[in-house]
């Protein structure tokens, strides 16, 4: 039988899922926060006006997750950015359905950005659209969308969202 | 300042970097720059397809309505009404027939006329306008406006020369391969960047850098200094093309001169797709960076295709707006590629992500400097040829040349 949106074990999961996905950010460990990810799944980061307008273009587009582990792997080892800390709050997910094990869930966040010498800014907010697939003890991402608020993006954007 | 002390060499080899943040000469680069007799980018025919179709866009920081009629032809005026200032539109792009202000509800005509001021008599015989008071000269302020294949431009000075000439051959053959076919919008990107809005028209006509700030060019082949390639510009030097062709270089030979630069290991992707070129165009170009004074650029970068619009924020800031397309006959699997390879421009663009990063440390370290100067001498001094090489940074003094001759202070014996 499939757990209804108010099944106390799955919320629990789910809960976990997006509170530790953004922590594993905020701590650097981007292997750590792949695992987060089905091996076969989807992570987007769109401008909140392209979804909008239905314009397909985003900022970060992975189709499967080798391009995240690719993404991932440029991002540690070719890219140059500001070096900076993450810290990310994200709001209470609503569990919007629940079909054949995948949850559909929606939650909000803001990602504060503080630099090495401990100036922060307020870098980004969003809203996640999250396919999440429960199973009796663990859930992780099928689909992961962060649509962004700000989509102005002040100086550039490396670290995943 | 005179020439001769802004510029310690004649050549502009020498950029002293309170350019980048004098509040003064930033001033005048919005009169002498932005409404100088030349054609600034506004935007693209497949932004506004439909009767009162409208974007706002800007010109240096000046807000323009760009917009079409209801016979098809394309308007801009500043968005801002001729009564009190306040800006008219407040929605980036919509649809609408006439464009009324919400402060006092005059209302005007998509060509910018004033078509109507509520109780413009008064009531009761008191009050309204006095009677010399005439609609017809209270219209907005409105721009020139052109259209060259799709893409749409407009000027504040009745003496910029025809857009065409003002484009030129070289760049009208360029752009023109890129907007061939009808264009099908596939989204925008947005960057805010801490520096001065020269810092990036200087970077994406900065040949030198593509390959050392940005090491997924190195690593992947899209653009190494070993390649065929070159900068090349217009005949006046105010626009530029930077140009590679992929594989025209071996990937151990590459490497063994990029020996010193690499630090650690060449990356390897799961899924090559990123870097899968579809040869497009007749003459098998794989990237070009095409710069059109003062505020524009367009980019093919393998199958991503774009253009992007640069706006001044103040001396120590701008946007840049990046408009992704493909063309009304790709198929589904073409757009998923180019929305595939748009991973590789924008913010957070696996080759672009770097020049924010590099434009803000220039625009940090060079603050408050008073008579220090950047070098500019790779690819020569003195005259600016085109050159079949990358290892080149002459189109950078290229620019600095038509802005000078704009804001008037060429130095003597300055080459044009």
């Amino acid at each position: 039988m499939t757990p209804g949106t108010h099944d106390p074990q799955l919320r629990s999961l789910v809960d976990d899922l997006l509170t530790r996905s953004a922590l594993l950010i905020d701590r650097d460990d981007l292997d750590g926060w792949l695992d987060c990810f089905e091996a076969e799944s989807r992570y987007v980061v769109i401008p909140r006006d392209n979804r909008d307008r239905g314009f397909p273009a985003a900022l970060i587009h992975c189709d499967n997750k080798a391009r995240l582990i690719d993404r991932v792997a440029c991002l540690c080892h070719a890219n140059k950015f500001n070096p900076h800390y993450d810290r990310h709050i994200v709001g209470a997910g609503c569990i919007h359905a629940v079909t054949d094990g995948i949850a559909t869930v929606e939650s909000s966040f803001m990602i504060v950005q503080t630099t090495l010498t401990g100036v922060s800014t307020l870098f980004c907010a969003g809203g996640y659209e999250d396919r999440i697939r429960v199973t009796g003890s663990a859930a992780k991402f099928v689909e992961r969308v962060a649509v962004i608020d700000t989509f102005s993006v002040p100086t550039l954007l490396a670290t995943p969202v | 300042m005179t020439p001769d002390e802004i510029w310690p060499r004649n050549d502009y080899s020498r950029i002293r970097f309170d350019l980048y943040h004098d509040p003064e000469i930033y001033r005048q680069e919005q009169a002498r720059v932005f409404r100088g007799p030349l054609w600034a980018l506004l935007g693209l025919e497949a932004e506004i397809p439909n009767p009162g179709d409208y974007i706002v866009t800007y010109v240096g920081e000046t807000p323009v309505v760009l917009n079409r009629d209801e016979t098809g032809g394309f308007n801009a005026f500043v968005n801002r009404c001729t009564h009190r200032g306040a800006e008219i539109v407040r929605e980036p792009y919509g649809n609408r027939a006439d464009y009324t202000c919400i402060y006092h509800s005059w209302c005007f005509s998509p060509q910018g006329r004033l078509l109507g001021v509520p109780f413009m008599r008064g009531v009761s015989g008191k009050g309204g306008m006095p009677p010399g008071f005439d609609i017809s000269e209270h219209g907005l302020t409105t721009l020139r406006v052109e259209c060259w294949n799709g893409i749409v431009f407009g000027s504040f000075s009745d003496h910029a020369e025809p857009l065409a000439d003002y484009l030129g051959p070289l760049m009208r053959e360029h752009i023109g391969e890129l907007v061939a076919k009808p264009l099908k919008l596939l989204g925008h990107q947005r960057q805010r960047i801490f520096g001065n809005w020269k810092l990036y028209l200087e970077n994406v006509r900065d040949a030198y850098h593509a390959s050392l700030l940005h090491e997924f060019n190195r690593t992947f082949g899209l653009s190494r200094l070993t390649q065929v390639s070159g900068g090349y510009m217009d005949e006046r030097h105010r626009h530029s093309l930077l140009f590679q062709y992929a594989g025209s270089d071996e990937d151990a030979a590459a490497r063994r001169a990029y020996e010193s630069v690499q630090r650690g290991g060449y990356l390897t992707l799961n899924d090559a797709e990123i870097v899968r070129f579809v040869k497009e165009n007749p003459r098998g170009i794989t990237t070009r960076i095409i710069s059109l004074f003062p505020n524009a650029v367009f980019h093919q970068i393998y199958n991503c295709l774009g253009m992007r619009r640069v706006r001044p924020l103040g001396p120590d800031a701008l946007e840049v707006v990046f408009t992704m397309f493909g063309y009304q006959d790709d198929d589904d699997a073409m757009t998923a590629h180019r929305v595939n390879q748009a991973n590789m421009v924008g913010p957070a663009g696996l080759i672009s992500m770097e020049d924010g990063e590099a434009i803000e440390l220039v625009q940090r370290a060079t603050a408050r400097e008073s008579g220090a100067a950047g070098v500019v001498e790779m690819g020569g001094v003195g005259p600016m040829p085109n050159l079949d090489t990358r290892v080149n940074e002459v189109p950078i003094r290229g620019f600095w040349s038509y802005y000078s001759e704009l804001m008037g202070i060429e130095p003597a014996g300055a080459p044009r």
